[in-house]
């Protein structure tokens, strides 16, 4: 694939600035209320979101003392959610921390140390990617019992060989800059010219994937939790709460709207953060998300 | 073109390989005894060398993983330990709604996403274009578990068009089936759909933006004739590739969907299988569902040397 010649950079402006703009500003805005409500979570909660309280099942949304009321438990849905997202910070982070270490290590080994490295990183990377991420998190739900620890696992094994695809491609791209053979001409050896050079010039390419693959991680494990095979109680995922809901929904539907709103709203402030930083970070990456 | 589909073909069985491995080492080695996690924390150490024993669990590791892969290109995907049915007769018969589920999705997706997609990459300063752009990237945010939810409170629980969940044989309502597949496709489809548009935006703007249609262009053809004669073909490059890549997330898609519609399709009896420990079956279907994958990915590999001179040329 890589065979394709690249294209020049567009001369025409994809997409009306003002759309631009305002999505890298609504990014920032959600990503930022999403890390701080989380951060609160561990400090501060409405209630207990794990104690049930019959009494009080089902509010709806602006009871007095239940902001968005309660699950059929009488659990807070509000308390919940904000526990939910300190799970999906940890867990999508967590993911996309561990695939981006190990993506930018291997990465950048295929691009610098030679043919046999990068065909054998490369194709590893390749048959890692026709694995489904829910595959992997199947078999180690079954093997190592699943949890919080096991979807960060099965997400960093999904993400991985696409964090090494697009840091070897960058990489191979920095490496064909002059500054690079000046480098090799006063002889530098390849660690340091790996550290020194291409790293600051690929920091741009880690920091955005790591926004996205941030995003597809929370994505990904409310999916895990939903099908019951990710994090489990006392921990609470908005995924979690969509199939408690789901089995209540004739019921009470607001319960099936608010950890839905709550997964689109960040994954998207995600998303929209990711793409805006490519643009300001990368311009010649820019093109392909449009 | 031979050696481009050798040089495929030997990739392909080497991924297989690998994965089998992969996948094997996993299992046996992250989980450690098979008989012991079958049995359960209560069992005995006699009921665990019985069971390892009568399984053949005891053997050297090289012997079960030979064994297990000769069996499974034998089609013998190995038995349950609780209710001892073939893995085979349990896959296919679930087969018969995954499959039609799985591929009308990707379809409906794919019809979704490239008018969409090149409306919106001819159109972007338009409100419509723009429009497109903005349900793209919301649509990308929505867990199609979720997709599912709301499509079946609206159509099944507020207006009962449609039912919420639920499966009736193929051969015993054929209408009946149809019905309880329309909202899980749905969902899938539109979910689908909104990432592949962005694809096939960028992918035809890229193309849109080549000499090669400048030239069409100045011959005096409109852009839609420009991007139909002489842009297609390269847009359906990058296209392709992406629909690979996709396959991965249909599956996953696919098996969450089946949870939402309560659908007894492939992803509910392996889920089933994870929650009962039933290790073997566990490790035969996901095994069956790599191959899938990976052969998907052979086909788009082909495709791509068939449209693409310069890729089945390159050394």
């Amino acid at each position: 694939m890589s065979a394709i010649a690249t294209n020049k950079p567009a001369k025409s402006r994809r997409r009306p600035r003002w759309l631009s703009n305002t999505a890298l500003l609504l990014g920032i805005v959600i990503s930022v209320a999403f890390l701080a409500i989380a951060l609160l979570s561990a400090f501060y909660l409405p209630h207990n979101p794990n104690v049930p309280r019959i009494p009080d099942r089902l509010l709806p949304a602006g009871s007095p003392g239940y902001v968005l009321g309660t699950d059929v438990l009488g659990r807070d849905i509000l308390s919940q959610l904000m526990v939910g997202a300190r799970t999906s910070l940890l867990v999508g982070a967590g993911g996309a921390l561990i695939s981006l270490i190990i993506g930018t290590v291997a990465g950048l080994s295929a691009a610098a140390f030679g043919r046999i490295a990068d065909e054998t990183i490369s194709r590893g990377a390749d048959i890692l990617l026709s694995i489904p991420g829910i595959v992997t998190a199947l078999v180690l739900a079954a093997t190592i019992g699943s949890g919080a620890l096991t979807t960060v696992l099965a997400l960093s094994a999904f993400f991985t060989p696409s964090f090494t695809r697009v840091i070897r491609s960058a990489a191979m791209s920095v490496l064909q800059e002059d500054f690079i053979t000046a480098a090799r001409l006063y002889g530098r050896p390849t660690w340091f010219i790996l550290l020194r050079h291409i790293l600051p010039n690929v920091a741009g390419v880690i920091i955005v994937q790591f926004t996205l693959f941030f995003a597809a991680g929370i994505l990904t494990e409310a999916g895990l939790s939903y099908l019951g095979v990710g994090v489990t109680r006392p921990s609470i995922s908005w995924g979690m709460m969509l199939n408690e809901a789901q089995q209540q929904v004739g019921i009470s539907s607001p319960l099936a709207m608010w950890p839905g709103l709550a997964i689109v709203t960040v994954v998207l402030g995600l998303n929209l953060l990711g793409d805006g930083l490519r643009d300001v970070l990368d311009p010649r990456l820019s093109r392909r998300g449009a | 073109m031979t050696l481009y589909i050798v040089r495929k073909l030997a990739f392909f069985l080497l991924a297989v390989f690998a994965a089998s491995i992969a996948i094997f080492l996993l299992i046996r080695g992250a989980g450690g005894n098979v008989a012991a996690i079958i049995l359960g924390k209560d069992a005995t150490a006699d009921a665990i060398n019985a069971l390892a024993q009568q399984y053949g669990l005891d053997r050297p590791m090289v012997v079960q993983y030979f064994d297990w892969i000769g069996n499974i290109f034998r089609g013998d995907l190995g038995r349950s330990f609780r209710t001892n049915e073939a893995v085979t007769d349990l896959v296919v018969s679930r087969l018969s709604i995954s499959i039609p589920l799985c591929v009308s999705g990707l379809l409906l997706g794919l019809l979704i996403a490239i008018p969409a997609g090149t409306y919106s990459a001819l159109n972007s300063d338009k409100p419509l274009g723009a429009l497109i752009t903005i349900l793209s990237q919301v649509g990308i945010a929505v867990p199609v578990f979720w997709a599912g939810i709301l499509l079946s409170l609206l159509f099944g629980v507020r207006l009962g068009w449609l039912p919420t969940g639920g499966w009736t044989n193929w051969s015993a309502d054929f209408w009946g089936a149809v019905r309880s597949l329309v909202l899980p496709i749905i969902s899938l489809g539109l979910i689908l759909g909104a990432s592949l548009t962005r694809y096939v935006r960028s992918a035809v703007l890229d193309v849109m933006n080549q000499d090669y249609v400048r030239t069409a262009r100045a011959t005096g053809m409109t852009r839609m004739e420009a991007l139909l004669q002489v842009g297609l073909r390269n847009a359906a490059l990058p296209i392709a590739t992406v629909v690979g890549l996709q396959i991965a997330e249909l599956i996953g898609g696919t098996v969450i969907i089946e949870t939402v519609f309560s659908l007894p399709g492939l992803s509910r009896m392996i889920l089933a299988n994870v929650a009962a420990r039933e290790v073997i079956v566990v490790q035969s279907t996901v095994m069956l569902i790599i191959i899938f994958v990976m052969f998907i990915n052979l086909i788009v590999d082909l495709l791509y040397g068939v449209l693409d001179p310069r890729v089945r040329l390159a050394r």
